[in-house]
C-alpha cells in the first residue's frame, strides 16, 4: 500500500477507546489460555482423554469461517478507505455486500458452536465435570459471546452502509467495529490449536 | 490493485489446514507442537498486520498485540515442554 511506503498512522484504525478494550480483552483471554496450558501440565492424561470428546472438525470449520469473515471485513474496510465524495454511495454499497458475507459467517460460526455445545451438554458435561471442561467451557462460551456481540456490531454497521451513512470524512465507527471483529478472529486463532489440537 | 489480502487469506487457510491435519491424524509429537505454535504465531501476526491494519500504524500500537501473541505462545510452549521433561 502506498501509505505504508510514506508515513505510518499515528493511531490505530477506529476509535481509540476500542483499542483499550481490545488490549484488555487480550490480557483477559491470555490469563485463561495460560490457566488452561498450565493446568494441562498437571494432568496431561485427563486433558488428552477429555479432548477426544470435542470435535476438531467443528473447530477447524469455525477457524475457516472466522478467518474468511475477517477477510470479508477487511475488504469492506478497503472500500471505505478508497471512498471519495463522488463515489461514497457506491463505496457504502460495496462495503455492505462484504459485510453481509461477514455477518453470514458470524451466524454460521454461532450455529456450529451451538451444535457443539448441545452435544457437550447432552453428554451431561458441565463446568464441574473436570478441569479440561471447565476451561473448555469458560474459553469457548466467553469467545462465543464475543462473536455474538461482534456479529451485532457488524449488523449495525451493515445497516448504516445500506443507508449510505459513511462518508470519506466519517467512517471511524466502521473501522472501530472492524477492529473488534479482527480481535475476535485473533483470539480464536490461539484458542483453536490450544484447546482442539495440542495433546 | 494488489491482491495481498487474498494471499494472506490463503496462507491463513493453509496453516489452519496444517493444524487440523495434525490434530485429525493424532500424529503430533514434540517437534510438531513447536511447529504448530510457530504457525499459530505467524497466523496471529498476519491478522494483526494485514487484517487489523496495524502494519501502517505507529510501532508501539503494532507491538502490543505482537508481544502479547509472542508471550502467550512462549508460555504455552513452556507449559507443554515442562511436562515432558
Amino acid at each position: 500500500m502506498s501509505r505504508s511506503l510514506t508515513q505510518k498512522e499515528k493511531y490505530p484504525p477506529g476509535d481509540f477507546a476500542i483499542w483499550i478494550i481490545i488490549y484488555v480483552e487480550l490480557i483477559t483471554f491470555a490469563l485463561l489460555f495460560l490457566g488452561y496450558a498450565f493446568s494441562r501440565r498437571l494432568d496431561v492424561e485427563l486433558f488428552n482423554s477429555s479432548q477426544l470428546v470435542v470435535s476438531q472438525t467443528s473447530g477447524f470449520i469455525n477457524t475457516f469461517i472466522l478467518i474468511t469473515s475477517s477477510y470479508f471485513v477487511v475488504k469492506a474496510v478497503e472500500n471505505m478507505k478508497s471512498m471519495t465524495t463522488q463515489n461514497y454511495k457506491a463505496s457504502n454499497y460495496k462495503a455492505s455486500k462484504w459485510l453481509l458475507f461477514a455477518i453470514m459467517c458470524g451466524v454460521a460460526f454461532l450455529a456450529i458452536k451451538i451444535t457443539e455445545f448441545s452435544h457437550i451438554f447432552g453428554l451431561g458435561i458441565n463446568l464441574s465435570t473436570n478441569k479440561f471442561f471447565m476451561f473448555y467451557l469458560l474459553l469457548t462460551v466467553f469467545h462465543f459471546l464475543h462473536v455474538l456481540l461482534g456479529s451485532g456490531i457488524l449488523l449495525i454497521i451493515y445497516k448504516k452502509t445500506k443507508a449510505y451513512g459513511y462518508t470519506p470524512d466519517d467512517y471511524k465507527g466502521f473501522e472501530t467495529g472492524a477492529s473488534y471483529w479482527h480481535m475476535v478472529d485473533l483470539l480464536w486463532i490461539v484458542l483453536f490449536p490450544l484447546v482442539y489440537i495440542i495433546r | 490493485m494488489k491482491r495481498y489480502l487474498e494471499y494472506v487469506w490463503i496462507i491463513l487457510i493453509l496453516l489452519t489446514i496444517f493444524a487440523y491435519v495434525l490434530g485429525y491424524t493424532k500424529y503430533i509429537n514434540d517437534s510438531l507442537v513447536a511447529l504448530l505454535l510457530v504457525t499459530t504465531f505467524i497466523k496471529g501476526e498476519l491478522v494483526v498486520d494485514y487484517f487489523m491494519g496495524l502494519k501502517d500504524v505507529a510501532l508501539k500500537y503494532r507491538m502490543i498485540p505482537i508481544i502479547w501473541l509472542g508471550v502467550v505462545i512462549l508460555l504455552i510452549a513452556s507449559s507443554y515442554y515442562l511436562q515432558i521433561s
